[in-house]
This record gives C-alpha cells, structure tokens and sequence, in this order.
C-alpha cells in the first residue's frame, strides 16, 4: 500500500463503516439463499413467456376454427422457443462463474461481448419465431371474415406489427453498435 | 467446501472488511441494498478461495472478485436505473461547484466523493476507488488489467480532479 498523501484518500479511508461481519456458517446460508435469487431471476422472463403461451393455450381451446388453433398453437410455440433461448443466454445473469477472479478488462469485455451477442441479432430468435403466427393468424382472419372492409383493418394491425418488428430491430442494432464502441474502447486500454 | 477455504475468508474478512465496505459503498448508494452488495461480496470472496491457486497475490484476487461483483451489480441495476456513467475524461472537465467554497463538513465532502464516484464508468471507478485506497500503479494495473500507460493517464487525470474537487475550498483535510 502507498503511504496516504491526497486529502481525498484520507477522506475515503477514514470514513466509518457498519463492520458488516458473517460467520462461516452464515456466509453458506447466504451462499443458498443467493443462489436461489439467481435461479428464479434467470427464469422470471422465462416464466413470463410461459403465462403468454398459457393465455394462448386459452385461445386456442376456446376457438373451433381450425386456422385460428393452428395460429395460437404457432405463437405458443414461438413462445416456447423465446423462453429457452432467453434462458440459453442468461439475459439476467449474476457473476458468470469462473469470471469473479479475471481482471476487471476481462470481466467487463466479456460481459459486454455477451450483451452484444445477445442483442445483436434478434431476428433468429425473438422476431422471426412469432411471424408464422402472425401469417396464420392473417390468413384465418382472411378466410374466416370474407369482408374487405375487415381486411383493411387486418391490414393495418399487420402493418402496426410489421412496423414494430423492424423498431425492435433497429433499436437491438443501435444497442449493439454502443456496446462494440464499449468493447473498442476497452481493447484500447489495454 | 474446505478449511481452507473459511481460513482466507476469514482472515480477508478480517483485513479487508472495511475496504470491502467502502468498495460497496461507491457502487450502491442506498444503505439496505449495499449490506445486501456486502454480502453478496462476502459470498463471491467465500465461494472463489475454492479456486484460489496463489497465481495472483490474495489482495489482487480480493480486489478483482470485490469489483466485479460490484461492477456486476451497477450493470444489473442500469437495466432499471437510465443514469448515464461518464468517464474520468468527462469527469475531469466538470465545472467544480463548489470551487472556492470552504466545506468544513466532512460528511458533505464524503457525499461529495462519491457521487463523483458513482457516477463514472465501472472501470473508471475501479481505478479511483483502487487509488483512493492507496494502492500502488502496478498493483491497480495487476488489478484491472489495464496497461501502465493507462493506469498512470487515468491516475494523473484522477489527481487532477481531486485537487480541483477537494483541495482547492481547503478545509475537507
């Protein structure tokens, strides 16, 4: 350690502290309880997948319409898919195992590298999953109501959501873009 | 789970228990979530001893797995916090507020301190937190990963901003 000599680190040394103390037997107890915080963390926006798809279900066995089961039954399978891949990636993830001792350059590249990968492409795995749906459900709309004035309205919530695929998008690449200047800058520093 | 294991927790828990505080402090500034970061540094210090192979002195590994886990948290909590983190770059060239003030309060300089801290980048906080608790170049280079050249940069810069913050009202010594 260096001798103090700024102000500023006497400042920071000498203020008082709680004396926060844990017992070996504690520190385990603690070790439990946190692991299974982590555990429900990684599955809460699994589990919220999984509530949409159950609202599906509903859908799909409330209708007799062939076209529309078979769009409900796409989208809980779209669901089901989001929810293990968001679970693959640990969007919510606590220290990465192994990682707690790297250097805080490492830890930091290898965080933000994840994050990167994450958002850097969510077509193959949040966006395009739900467009069978969508089709489906275009077409059973389609079939079901031979009306163009319907049409027009099916129209433009498709359009709404053709609209909203291609926000996401845009906004995960403009994330992604942020995060490799992040990454530049932290290659730079080393 | 070994003897070991609870022998340098202990004895880290020991020595290092302030600074671990202080650490937390300057990542979570609300008092129930930072004996909650605390702890949860306790527990990643306890867990990693299981892997600790003496490659690295035990106060680098201490200081690495403290600030990743503090670093771990910041990221966590920008996910629902949109507070924008600077670095030391921008930080230095922030107009002193209170330039030419005399704060004979301690505690206002303390809460000046670390808001300051809190809000840089967690790398950038890494090296000033390291340097506030009087660690040496090489060893917050060890630390950190950064190169000499940047650690002696970033702690020239951090200086700068000090003095400018805490030396010139004159009365936080």
């Amino acid at each position: 350690m260096m001798e103090v000599q700024n102000p500023a680190q006497k400042l920071w040394q000498d203020q008082p502290v709680e004396g926060i103390k844990m017992s070996a037997e504690e520190i385990r107890k603690r070790a439990g309880k946190f692991e299974r915080r982590i555990r429900w963390r990684n599955r809460r926006e699994s589990v919220g997948c999984l509530l949409v798809c159950g609202l599906f279900a509903y859908f799909l066995f409330d209708t007799h319409e062939v076209l529309f089961r078979m769009a409900y039954g796409l989208f809980m399978a779209a669901m089901i898919w989001i929810a293990i891949q968001l679970h693959r990636k640990g969007f919510v993830q606590s220290l990465p195992a192994g990682l707690e001792a790297s250097s805080s350059l490492q830890f930091f590249r290898k965080e933000l590298e994840r994050q990167r990968d994450a958002v850097k492409n969510v077509w193959p795995w949040y966006l395009a999953p739900m467009v069978p749906g969508y089709v489906m459900l275009t077409i059973a709309y389609v079939v079901s109501f031979p009306h163009p004035v319907r049409w027009i309205g099916v129209a433009a919530f498709d359009l709404f959501v053709v609209l909203l695929f291609i926000g996401i998008w845009k906004m995960n690449l403009r994330a992604a873009r942020c995060l490799q200047r992040s990454i530049d800058e932290l290659n730079a520093a080393e | 789970m070994t003897s070991t294991q609870d022998e340098l927790y202990r004895e880290t828990a020991q020595t290092f228990g302030a600074a671990l505080e202080r650490l937390a402090r300057a990542y979570e500034a609300d008092a129930d979530l930072r004996r909650d970061l605390v702890q949860e540094i306790h527990v990643a210090l306890w867990r990693s001893f299981d892997g600790f192979d003496g490659r690295c002195s035990l106060r680098t590994w201490i200081y690495r797995v403290a600030h990743n886990v503090g670093a771990s948290h910041v990221l966590r909590q920008r996910r629902s916090n949109a507070q924008t983190l600077v670095g030391l770059e921008e930080l230095e060239n922030l107009p002193d507020a209170n330039q030419g003030e005399h704060a004979a309060d301690r505690s206002h300089a303390l809460g000046r301190l670390l808001g300051l801290i809190q809000r840089l980048k967690p790398l950038d906080r890494h090296v000033i937190l390291s340097y506030l608790e009087g660690l040496d170049a090489a060893s917050i280079g060890e630390i950190t990963g950064l190169s000499a050249g940047n650690v002696a940069t970033k702690i020239h810069r951090i200086k700068n901003m000090l003095a400018r913050q805490f030396q010139q009202g004159g009365s936080e010594s």
